[in-house]
Protein backbone atom coordinates (compact mmCIF):
# COMPACT_ATOMS: atom_id res chain seq x y z
CA UNK A 1 0.00 0.00 0.00
CA UNK A 2 1.72 3.06 -0.81
CA UNK A 3 -0.29 7.31 -1.42
CA UNK A 4 -1.56 6.04 -4.59
CA UNK A 5 -3.22 2.94 -3.39
CA UNK A 6 -5.85 5.90 -2.14
CA UNK A 7 -8.86 8.07 -4.05
CA UNK A 8 -10.61 10.84 -2.92
CA UNK A 9 -14.12 10.06 -4.19
CA UNK A 10 -16.04 13.27 -3.53
CA UNK A 11 -15.55 16.85 -2.80
CA UNK A 12 -18.17 19.18 -1.39
CA UNK A 13 -17.98 22.98 -0.83
CA UNK A 14 -20.20 25.53 0.62
CA UNK A 15 -20.55 28.78 -1.00
CA UNK A 16 -17.91 31.46 0.89
CA UNK A 17 -19.15 33.89 2.95
CA UNK A 18 -18.34 37.52 4.37
CA UNK A 19 -19.23 36.01 7.95
CA UNK A 20 -21.07 33.02 8.53
CA UNK A 21 -24.91 33.08 8.82
CA UNK A 22 -24.68 30.02 10.89
CA UNK A 23 -22.61 28.07 13.32
CA UNK A 24 -19.45 26.20 12.31
CA UNK A 25 -21.12 22.34 12.78
CA UNK A 26 -24.00 23.31 10.41
CA UNK A 27 -21.56 23.99 7.60
CA UNK A 28 -20.03 20.51 8.74
CA UNK A 29 -23.41 19.15 8.61
CA UNK A 30 -24.20 20.31 5.37
CA UNK A 31 -20.54 19.11 4.11
CA UNK A 32 -21.14 15.68 5.52
CA UNK A 33 -24.91 15.18 3.75
CA UNK A 34 -23.45 16.48 0.41
CA UNK A 35 -20.83 13.94 0.71
CA UNK A 36 -22.68 11.07 1.47
CA UNK A 37 -25.80 12.01 -0.79
CA UNK A 38 -22.93 12.02 -3.66
CA UNK A 39 -21.51 8.65 -3.06
CA UNK A 40 -24.44 6.82 -1.51
CA UNK A 41 -21.82 6.07 1.66
CA UNK A 42 -24.30 4.85 4.49
CA UNK A 43 -23.20 7.64 7.47
CA UNK A 44 -22.03 4.81 9.71
CA UNK A 45 -18.95 3.41 6.92
CA UNK A 46 -17.06 6.79 7.91
CA UNK A 47 -14.67 4.99 10.32
CA UNK A 48 -12.29 8.12 10.21
CA UNK A 49 -11.93 11.74 11.09
CA UNK A 50 -9.05 14.19 9.35
CA UNK A 51 -9.72 17.61 10.21
CA UNK A 52 -7.65 20.89 9.49
CA UNK A 53 -6.30 22.32 12.72
CA UNK A 54 -6.67 25.76 10.89
CA UNK A 55 -9.60 26.90 12.62
CA UNK A 56 -10.11 30.37 14.79
CA UNK A 57 -13.51 29.14 16.10
CA UNK A 58 -12.12 25.61 17.17
CA UNK A 59 -8.89 27.21 18.18
CA UNK A 60 -9.40 27.57 21.95
CA UNK A 61 -10.83 23.58 22.53
CA UNK A 62 -8.11 20.96 22.52
CA UNK A 63 -10.93 18.49 21.81
CA UNK A 64 -11.77 20.10 18.38
CA UNK A 65 -12.23 17.05 16.62
CA UNK A 66 -13.56 14.29 18.51
CA UNK A 67 -16.11 17.27 19.79
CA UNK A 68 -17.13 17.61 15.96
CA UNK A 69 -17.15 13.79 15.83
CA UNK A 70 -19.99 13.25 18.66
CA UNK A 71 -21.62 16.44 17.17
CA UNK A 72 -22.18 14.55 13.57
CA UNK A 73 -22.64 11.36 15.46
CA UNK A 74 -19.33 9.66 13.93
CA UNK A 75 -17.83 6.75 15.71
CA UNK A 76 -14.23 6.69 14.10
CA UNK A 77 -10.73 4.20 14.22
CA UNK A 78 -9.05 7.46 13.17
CA UNK A 79 -9.38 11.02 15.10
CA UNK A 80 -7.31 13.41 13.64
CA UNK A 81 -6.29 17.26 13.70
CA UNK A 82 -3.59 18.44 11.62
CA UNK A 83 -1.64 21.45 12.37
CA UNK A 84 0.47 22.33 9.84
CA UNK A 85 -1.18 25.38 9.16
CA UNK A 86 -2.49 26.65 5.94
CA UNK A 87 -0.72 23.03 4.57
CA UNK A 88 -3.42 21.22 6.68
CA UNK A 89 -5.72 20.45 4.20
CA UNK A 90 -3.31 18.85 1.81
CA UNK A 91 -1.70 17.36 4.70
CA UNK A 92 -5.02 15.74 5.82
CA UNK A 93 -5.03 13.76 2.22
CA UNK A 94 -1.79 12.42 3.28
CA UNK A 95 -2.53 11.54 6.62
CA UNK A 96 -5.34 10.14 5.58
CA UNK A 97 -4.04 8.23 3.14
CA UNK A 98 -1.34 6.67 5.59
CA UNK A 99 -4.12 5.84 7.97
CA UNK A 100 -6.10 3.71 5.53
CA UNK A 101 -2.89 2.24 4.56
CA UNK A 102 -2.28 1.14 8.07
CA UNK A 103 -5.69 -0.23 8.55
CA UNK A 104 -6.93 2.50 11.09
CA UNK A 105 -9.78 3.05 8.77
CA UNK A 106 -11.16 2.58 5.48
CA UNK A 107 -13.22 5.49 5.22
CA UNK A 108 -12.34 8.84 5.86
CA UNK A 109 -13.92 12.25 6.00
CA UNK A 110 -11.46 15.28 5.70
CA UNK A 111 -13.49 18.31 6.84
CA UNK A 112 -12.12 21.87 6.57
CA UNK A 113 -15.19 23.98 8.58
CA UNK A 114 -13.84 27.18 10.08
CA UNK A 115 -16.04 30.30 11.03
CA UNK A 116 -13.23 32.37 12.25
CA UNK A 117 -14.97 35.96 10.99
CA UNK A 118 -17.94 34.74 13.08
CA UNK A 119 -16.31 33.36 16.07
CA UNK A 120 -12.57 33.53 16.28
CA UNK A 121 -10.72 32.08 19.06
CA UNK A 122 -7.28 32.22 18.03
CA UNK A 123 -5.01 33.11 20.40
CA UNK A 124 -1.13 33.58 19.21
CA UNK A 125 0.12 35.25 22.72
CA UNK A 126 2.03 31.80 23.82
CA UNK A 127 4.71 32.46 20.68
CA UNK A 128 7.42 35.03 19.58
CA UNK A 129 4.99 37.39 18.81
CA UNK A 130 4.52 38.69 22.58
CA UNK A 131 8.19 39.73 22.98
CA UNK A 132 9.67 40.34 19.86
CA UNK A 133 7.24 41.83 17.07
CA UNK A 134 3.66 42.84 18.79
CA UNK A 135 5.80 45.54 20.61
CA UNK A 136 6.98 47.03 17.13
CA UNK A 137 3.65 46.96 15.90
CA UNK A 138 4.42 44.65 13.10
CA UNK A 139 1.04 43.54 12.13
CA UNK A 140 1.42 39.73 11.54
CA UNK A 141 1.58 38.33 8.18
CA UNK A 142 0.81 41.43 6.01
CA UNK A 143 3.54 43.20 7.78
CA UNK A 144 5.75 39.87 7.52
CA UNK A 145 5.05 39.71 3.91
CA UNK A 146 5.94 43.25 3.86
CA UNK A 147 9.54 42.92 4.78
CA UNK A 148 9.87 39.22 2.40
CA UNK A 149 8.59 41.75 -0.55
CA UNK A 150 11.19 44.23 0.36
CA UNK A 151 14.08 42.29 0.76
CA UNK A 152 13.21 40.61 -2.67
CA UNK A 153 12.97 43.36 -4.39
CA UNK A 154 16.24 44.79 -3.21
CA UNK A 155 17.56 41.14 -4.54
CA UNK A 156 16.77 40.90 -7.99
CA UNK A 157 14.33 43.89 -8.28
CA UNK A 158 10.68 43.71 -8.69
CA UNK A 159 7.83 44.53 -11.22
CA UNK A 160 5.05 45.17 -9.37
CA UNK A 161 2.48 45.32 -12.44
CA UNK A 162 3.68 41.49 -13.08
CA UNK A 163 2.33 41.16 -9.47
CA UNK A 164 -1.27 42.65 -10.45
CA UNK A 165 -1.40 40.45 -13.36
CA UNK A 166 -1.60 37.58 -11.11
CA UNK A 167 -4.10 39.08 -8.77
CA UNK A 168 -6.18 39.81 -12.02
CA UNK A 169 -6.18 36.32 -13.13
CA UNK A 170 -7.71 35.13 -10.09
CA UNK A 171 -10.24 37.49 -9.69
CA UNK A 172 -11.18 36.42 -13.47
CA UNK A 173 -11.25 32.91 -12.09
CA UNK A 174 -13.50 33.93 -9.14
CA UNK A 175 -16.00 35.71 -11.57
CA UNK A 176 -16.56 32.47 -12.86
CA UNK A 177 -17.26 30.63 -9.56
CA UNK A 178 -20.48 31.02 -7.84
CA UNK A 179 -19.05 29.85 -4.55
CA UNK A 180 -16.15 32.72 -4.30
CA UNK A 181 -17.25 35.04 -1.61
CA UNK A 182 -20.15 37.72 -3.55
CA UNK A 183 -17.89 40.85 -2.25
CA UNK A 184 -14.29 39.77 -3.92
CA UNK A 185 -16.38 38.87 -7.19
CA UNK A 186 -15.78 42.13 -9.05
CA UNK A 187 -13.13 42.54 -11.75
CA UNK A 188 -10.23 44.15 -11.55
CA UNK A 189 -7.49 45.60 -13.40
CA UNK A 190 -3.87 45.76 -12.99
CA UNK A 191 -3.78 49.73 -12.17
CA UNK A 192 -6.65 48.54 -9.55
CA UNK A 193 -4.17 46.64 -8.14
CA UNK A 194 -1.18 49.16 -8.05
CA UNK A 195 -3.79 51.63 -7.10
CA UNK A 196 -4.99 49.37 -4.24
CA UNK A 197 -4.70 50.89 -0.59
CA UNK A 198 -1.04 50.41 1.27
CA UNK A 199 -1.61 48.04 4.57
CA UNK A 200 2.16 47.35 4.98
CA UNK A 201 4.10 48.94 2.21
CA UNK A 202 4.82 47.53 -0.14
CA UNK A 203 1.93 45.12 0.62
CA UNK A 204 -0.78 46.84 -1.37
CA UNK A 205 -5.02 45.53 -0.28
CA UNK A 206 -4.80 43.29 -3.19
CA UNK A 207 -1.93 41.44 -2.48
CA UNK A 208 -3.97 40.22 0.54
CA UNK A 209 -6.51 37.52 1.49
CA UNK A 210 -9.20 38.25 3.23
CA UNK A 211 -10.71 36.10 5.90
CA UNK A 212 -14.22 34.52 5.37
CA UNK A 213 -16.22 32.27 6.33
CA UNK A 214 -16.95 28.30 5.06
CA UNK A 215 -16.57 24.82 5.14
CA UNK A 216 -15.54 21.96 2.47
CA UNK A 217 -14.83 17.99 2.78
CA UNK A 218 -13.40 14.82 1.05
CA UNK A 219 -14.14 11.66 1.41
CA UNK A 220 -11.21 9.22 0.92
CA UNK A 221 -11.16 5.49 0.49
CA UNK A 222 -8.49 2.94 -1.16
CA UNK A 223 -9.07 2.87 -4.40
CA UNK A 224 -9.68 -0.96 -4.07
CA UNK A 225 -12.92 0.37 -2.05
CA UNK A 226 -13.40 2.67 -4.41
CA UNK A 227 -13.62 0.22 -7.60
CA UNK A 228 -15.88 -2.55 -5.14
CA UNK A 229 -18.28 0.62 -4.31
CA UNK A 230 -18.53 1.21 -8.23
CA UNK A 231 -17.58 5.18 -7.12
CA UNK A 232 -16.43 6.52 -10.43
CA UNK A 233 -14.05 9.85 -11.44
CA UNK A 234 -11.89 9.08 -8.34
CA UNK A 235 -8.64 11.37 -7.85
CA UNK A 236 -5.59 10.08 -6.87
CA UNK A 237 -2.69 11.58 -4.36
CA UNK A 238 0.49 10.28 -6.14
CA UNK A 239 3.12 12.62 -4.19
CA UNK A 240 3.02 14.75 -1.59
CA UNK A 241 5.94 16.06 0.98
CA UNK A 242 5.80 18.57 3.79
CA UNK A 243 8.49 20.67 4.85
CA UNK A 244 8.12 22.80 8.47
CA UNK A 245 10.74 24.70 9.56
CA UNK A 246 12.98 25.04 6.60
CA UNK A 247 16.33 25.62 7.99
CA UNK A 248 15.40 26.13 11.70
CA UNK A 249 18.58 25.03 12.81
CA UNK A 250 20.28 28.28 10.84
CA UNK A 251 20.27 31.21 11.71
CA UNK A 252 20.44 33.90 8.88
CA UNK A 253 18.88 32.22 6.35
CA UNK A 254 17.89 33.51 2.26
CA UNK A 255 14.31 34.75 2.85
CA UNK A 256 13.74 34.33 -0.92
CA UNK A 257 13.99 30.60 -0.24
CA UNK A 258 11.63 28.29 1.12
CA UNK A 259 10.63 24.58 2.18
CA UNK A 260 8.95 24.05 -1.12
CA UNK A 261 12.01 23.94 -2.63
CA UNK A 262 12.55 20.70 -0.79
CA UNK A 263 9.05 19.24 -0.57
CA UNK A 264 8.47 19.72 -4.14
CA UNK A 265 11.22 18.04 -5.35
CA UNK A 266 10.07 15.23 -3.23
CA UNK A 267 6.29 14.97 -4.70
CA UNK A 268 6.76 15.44 -7.80
CA UNK A 269 9.65 13.02 -7.79
CA UNK A 270 7.42 10.93 -6.13
CA UNK A 271 4.58 11.21 -8.92
CA UNK A 272 7.11 10.62 -11.42
CA UNK A 273 6.54 14.06 -13.15
CA UNK A 274 8.43 17.51 -13.65
CA UNK A 275 7.80 20.22 -13.43
CA UNK A 276 7.01 20.88 -16.97
CA UNK A 277 4.47 18.65 -17.06
CA UNK A 278 1.97 20.37 -14.44
CA UNK A 279 -1.03 20.77 -16.09
CA UNK A 280 -2.58 23.13 -13.54
CA UNK A 281 -1.20 24.79 -10.70
CA UNK A 282 -3.45 25.26 -7.23
CA UNK A 283 -0.66 27.31 -5.13
CA UNK A 284 -1.15 28.42 -1.57
CA UNK A 285 -1.89 32.55 -1.76
CA UNK A 286 -2.30 34.41 1.00
CA UNK A 287 -0.27 36.93 -0.60
CA UNK A 288 0.13 37.57 -4.44
CA UNK A 289 4.11 37.52 -4.21
CA UNK A 290 3.77 34.52 -2.36
CA UNK A 291 2.56 32.78 -5.56
CA UNK A 292 5.90 34.30 -7.79
CA UNK A 293 7.92 32.61 -5.06
CA UNK A 294 6.37 29.19 -5.43
CA UNK A 295 7.29 29.15 -9.12
CA UNK A 296 10.61 29.65 -8.79
CA UNK A 297 10.78 27.33 -5.58
CA UNK A 298 9.02 24.84 -7.60
CA UNK A 299 11.58 25.33 -10.38
CA UNK A 300 9.16 26.76 -12.73
CA UNK A 301 11.58 29.02 -13.45
CA UNK A 302 15.25 30.07 -11.77
CA UNK A 303 15.42 31.82 -9.05
CA UNK A 304 14.71 35.85 -9.44
CA UNK A 305 12.91 34.85 -12.27
CA UNK A 306 9.49 34.88 -11.43
CA UNK A 307 8.70 38.21 -12.57
CA UNK A 308 9.43 37.19 -16.16
CA UNK A 309 8.31 33.80 -16.05
CA UNK A 310 4.62 35.57 -15.00
CA UNK A 311 5.28 38.11 -18.20
CA UNK A 312 5.77 34.82 -19.88
CA UNK A 313 2.58 33.03 -19.04
CA UNK A 314 -1.05 32.84 -19.29
CA UNK A 315 -2.54 31.92 -16.22
CA UNK A 316 -6.27 31.91 -17.17
CA UNK A 317 -8.11 28.26 -17.28
CA UNK A 318 -7.72 28.30 -20.68
CA UNK A 319 -4.09 29.62 -20.95
CA UNK A 320 -0.86 27.71 -21.01
CA UNK A 321 -0.41 27.35 -17.10
CA UNK A 322 -4.27 27.71 -14.94
CA UNK A 323 -3.54 29.02 -11.93
CA UNK A 324 -5.86 28.98 -8.76
CA UNK A 325 -9.23 28.34 -11.26
CA UNK A 326 -11.51 28.97 -8.70
CA UNK A 327 -9.98 32.64 -7.73
CA UNK A 328 -7.54 31.09 -4.95
CA UNK A 329 -8.13 32.45 -1.51
CA UNK A 330 -6.97 35.89 -2.46
CA UNK A 331 -10.10 36.10 -4.61
CA UNK A 332 -12.40 33.63 -3.50
CA UNK A 333 -11.93 34.26 0.21
CA UNK A 334 -9.83 32.53 3.08
CA UNK A 335 -12.19 30.23 4.00
CA UNK A 336 -12.93 26.60 5.01
CA UNK A 337 -9.14 25.99 6.58
CA UNK A 338 -7.55 27.16 3.46
CA UNK A 339 -8.81 24.03 1.66
CA UNK A 340 -10.24 25.89 -1.81
CA UNK A 341 -7.48 25.51 -3.32
CA UNK A 342 -7.07 21.75 -2.87
CA UNK A 343 -11.36 20.99 -3.97
CA UNK A 344 -11.02 23.20 -6.91
CA UNK A 345 -7.99 20.92 -7.92
CA UNK A 346 -9.99 17.70 -7.74
CA UNK A 347 -12.99 19.44 -9.33
CA UNK A 348 -11.01 20.55 -12.34
CA UNK A 349 -9.55 17.23 -12.52
CA UNK A 350 -12.86 14.95 -12.19
CA UNK A 351 -13.77 17.79 -15.27
CA UNK A 352 -16.49 19.36 -12.93
CA UNK A 353 -14.62 23.13 -14.11
CA UNK A 354 -17.65 24.25 -15.39
CA UNK A 355 -17.51 27.75 -17.01
CA UNK A 356 -13.51 27.81 -15.83
CA UNK A 357 -13.09 23.62 -16.76
CA UNK A 358 -9.44 23.39 -17.64
CA UNK A 359 -8.70 21.71 -20.66
CA UNK A 360 -5.76 19.83 -19.72
CA UNK A 361 -6.46 17.28 -16.80
CA UNK A 362 -3.64 14.75 -16.79
CA UNK A 363 -2.69 16.36 -12.95
CA UNK A 364 -2.84 19.09 -10.85
CA UNK A 365 -0.07 20.34 -8.58
CA UNK A 366 -1.91 21.55 -4.65
CA UNK A 367 0.54 23.61 -2.35
CA UNK A 368 -0.03 25.05 1.04
CA UNK A 369 2.00 27.37 3.08
CA UNK A 370 1.68 27.61 6.85
CA UNK A 371 2.20 29.76 9.83
CA UNK A 372 4.57 33.32 9.56
CA UNK A 373 7.51 32.54 11.75
CA UNK A 374 9.97 35.35 12.80
CA UNK A 375 11.81 37.18 10.16
CA UNK A 376 12.07 34.50 7.18
CA UNK A 377 8.96 33.69 5.03
CA UNK A 378 6.60 31.13 6.24
CA UNK A 379 6.99 28.05 8.82
CA UNK A 380 5.56 25.21 6.59
CA UNK A 381 5.14 24.19 3.20
CA UNK A 382 3.67 21.30 1.33
CA UNK A 383 2.84 19.73 -1.92
CA UNK A 384 0.85 16.96 -3.40
CA UNK A 385 0.06 16.02 -7.08
CA UNK A 386 -3.47 14.95 -7.55
CA UNK A 387 -4.30 12.66 -11.16
CA UNK A 388 -7.61 11.22 -12.35
CA UNK A 389 -8.03 7.79 -11.90
CA UNK B 1 6.70 51.89 -3.81
CA UNK B 2 4.13 54.71 -3.22
CA UNK B 3 5.25 58.39 -3.59
CA UNK B 4 2.32 59.45 -1.28
CA UNK B 5 4.05 57.62 1.43
CA UNK B 6 7.57 58.98 0.54
CA UNK B 7 6.38 62.25 1.26
CA UNK B 8 5.03 61.64 4.70
CA UNK B 9 6.83 61.72 8.29
CA UNK B 10 7.17 58.42 9.89
CA UNK B 11 5.80 58.22 13.24
CA UNK B 12 8.62 57.19 15.85
CA UNK B 13 5.69 55.08 17.83
CA UNK B 14 7.54 56.58 21.11
CA UNK B 15 4.00 57.47 22.02
CA UNK B 16 2.43 53.56 21.88
CA UNK B 17 1.81 51.61 25.46
CA UNK B 18 3.77 48.68 25.45
CA UNK B 19 3.37 46.22 28.38
CA UNK B 20 5.65 43.24 27.50
CA UNK B 21 4.86 39.63 28.82
CA UNK B 22 8.77 38.18 29.18
CA UNK B 23 9.40 34.34 28.35
CA UNK B 24 11.79 33.27 31.34
CA UNK B 25 14.25 31.65 29.01
CA UNK B 26 14.66 35.36 27.88
CA UNK B 27 14.36 37.08 30.84
CA UNK B 28 18.31 37.13 30.63
CA UNK B 29 17.79 39.93 27.55
CA UNK B 30 15.33 41.87 29.30
CA UNK B 31 17.89 42.30 32.42
CA UNK B 32 20.33 43.49 29.87
CA UNK B 33 18.16 46.36 29.00
CA UNK B 34 17.93 47.60 32.53
CA UNK B 35 21.70 49.12 31.73
CA UNK B 36 20.73 49.29 28.13
CA UNK B 37 22.90 46.51 27.11
CA UNK B 38 21.71 44.22 24.26
CA UNK B 39 22.60 40.64 25.34
CA UNK B 40 22.13 37.86 22.26
CA UNK B 41 22.47 34.45 23.22
CA UNK B 42 25.43 32.43 21.83
CA UNK B 43 26.22 29.20 20.92
CA UNK B 44 29.79 27.96 22.71
CA UNK B 45 29.82 24.75 20.74
CA UNK B 46 29.33 26.37 17.04
CA UNK B 47 30.33 29.87 17.10
CA UNK B 48 27.05 31.40 16.50
CA UNK B 49 24.57 34.23 17.64
CA UNK B 50 21.02 33.50 17.41
CA UNK B 51 18.06 36.00 18.07
CA UNK B 52 15.31 35.68 19.37
CA UNK B 53 16.45 33.74 22.48
CA UNK B 54 15.49 30.18 22.75
CA UNK B 55 15.68 27.69 25.54
CA UNK B 56 18.21 25.67 23.51
CA UNK B 57 21.20 25.91 20.83
CA UNK B 58 19.16 25.79 17.65
CA UNK B 59 22.38 24.62 16.20
CA UNK B 60 23.34 21.98 19.03
CA UNK B 61 19.42 21.50 20.08
CA UNK B 62 21.98 21.37 23.76
CA UNK B 63 21.02 23.84 26.86
CA UNK B 64 24.26 23.94 28.07
CA UNK B 65 25.81 25.25 24.78
CA UNK B 66 24.17 28.67 25.33
CA UNK B 67 25.28 31.55 27.07
CA UNK B 68 24.33 35.57 26.85
CA UNK B 69 27.21 37.61 25.57
CA UNK B 70 26.73 41.68 25.13
CA UNK B 71 27.09 42.80 21.50
CA UNK B 72 27.48 46.34 20.39
CA UNK B 73 23.71 46.47 18.67
CA UNK B 74 25.54 48.04 15.28
CA UNK B 75 24.32 46.75 12.04
CA UNK B 76 22.68 47.83 8.67
CA UNK B 77 18.79 47.45 7.88
CA UNK B 78 18.11 44.37 5.73
CA UNK B 79 14.57 44.79 5.13
CA UNK B 80 11.92 47.10 6.02
CA UNK B 81 8.06 47.65 6.12
CA UNK B 82 6.39 51.03 6.25
CA UNK B 83 2.92 49.93 8.28
CA UNK B 84 -0.26 52.44 6.96
CA UNK B 85 -2.91 50.77 9.12
CA UNK B 86 -1.35 49.10 12.71
CA UNK B 87 -2.16 46.77 14.85
CA UNK B 88 -5.00 48.16 17.69
CA UNK B 89 -1.98 49.18 20.26
CA UNK B 90 -0.59 50.89 17.34
CA UNK B 91 -3.72 53.02 16.15
CA UNK B 92 -3.32 56.46 15.50
CA UNK B 93 0.73 56.12 15.43
CA UNK B 94 0.45 55.27 11.51
CA UNK B 95 2.62 55.37 9.31
CA UNK B 96 5.17 53.70 11.10
CA UNK B 97 8.27 51.54 9.86
CA UNK B 98 9.32 48.23 11.08
CA UNK B 99 13.09 47.22 10.29
CA UNK B 100 14.68 43.96 9.92
CA UNK B 101 18.23 44.93 11.39
CA UNK B 102 21.29 42.32 10.37
CA UNK B 103 23.29 42.90 13.45
CA UNK B 104 26.98 42.87 13.17
CA UNK B 105 27.25 39.45 15.12
CA UNK B 106 25.04 38.07 12.43
CA UNK B 107 21.05 37.73 13.57
CA UNK B 108 18.53 39.78 12.51
CA UNK B 109 16.80 41.86 14.69
CA UNK B 110 13.00 43.41 14.14
CA UNK B 111 12.58 46.62 15.64
CA UNK B 112 11.11 50.23 15.02
CA UNK B 113 13.31 52.97 13.81
CA UNK B 114 13.53 56.29 15.57
CA UNK B 115 15.24 60.11 14.41
CA UNK B 116 15.04 58.42 10.59
CA UNK B 117 12.95 60.11 7.96
CA UNK B 118 10.92 58.05 5.54
CA UNK B 119 13.73 59.51 2.44
CA UNK B 120 16.35 58.17 4.51
CA UNK B 121 15.48 55.23 5.60
CA UNK B 122 16.78 52.60 2.97
CA UNK B 123 17.94 48.87 2.96
CA UNK B 124 21.93 48.56 3.47
CA UNK B 125 21.85 51.97 5.98
CA UNK B 126 23.66 51.49 8.46
CA UNK B 127 21.92 51.89 12.28
CA UNK B 128 23.15 51.73 16.08
CA UNK B 129 21.22 51.08 19.25
CA UNK B 130 18.26 53.70 20.30
CA UNK B 131 17.15 52.83 23.82
CA UNK B 132 13.51 53.20 24.52
CA UNK B 133 12.38 53.12 28.26
CA UNK B 134 9.35 51.40 29.51
CA UNK B 135 7.14 51.08 32.48
CA UNK B 136 8.69 48.32 34.27
CA UNK B 137 12.38 49.68 34.46
CA UNK B 138 13.73 47.63 30.91
CA UNK B 139 14.22 49.38 27.91
CA UNK B 140 12.94 48.35 24.28
CA UNK B 141 15.53 48.14 21.41
CA UNK B 142 15.15 50.70 18.71
CA UNK B 143 17.01 51.35 15.88
CA UNK B 144 18.56 54.91 14.52
CA UNK B 145 20.50 55.78 11.74
CA UNK B 146 24.32 55.41 12.57
CA UNK B 147 25.28 58.99 10.63
CA UNK B 148 28.53 58.86 12.17
CA UNK B 149 29.53 55.13 10.77
CA UNK B 150 32.06 55.61 8.02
Amino acid sequence: MSLRDNAIVAYAETKVMEKSDRDVWVLAGEILEELLDKTGIAKDEIDGLVMAGLTGTGAANPFWAQTTADVLGLEVGFCEQVHTGGCSAAGCVARAAAAIDYGMCDVAFLLFADTHVLEDRTDHSHSYRREWTDPYGLMGPPGAFGLLTRAYEAKYGLDYRMLGKLAVTQRNHALLNENACEKLRVPITIDDYMNSRIIADPIRLLDCVMRTDGAAGLLMMSRKRAKEKGLSKCIIPIGYAERTNFKGGENLVDVTKSGHEICGKKALGAAGIGIKDVASFHPYDDFIIAIMLQFEAFGFCKAGEGVQFIRDHDFSYNGDLPLNTGGGQISAGQAACSSHNLVEAVRQLRGEGGQRQVKDTRNALVTGIGWINYGRNWGSSAALVLVPE
Amino acid sequence: MSEAIMAKALNDTLGVKRTIKHFDFSEPYWEGTKQKKLLIQYCKATGKYQHFPRPVSIFTGRRRDIEWREVSGKGVVFSYTITERGTPAFRGAEPYAVVSVTLDVGVNFIANIVNCKAEELKIGIKVKPYWHPLDDGTHLLMFQPDRDAA
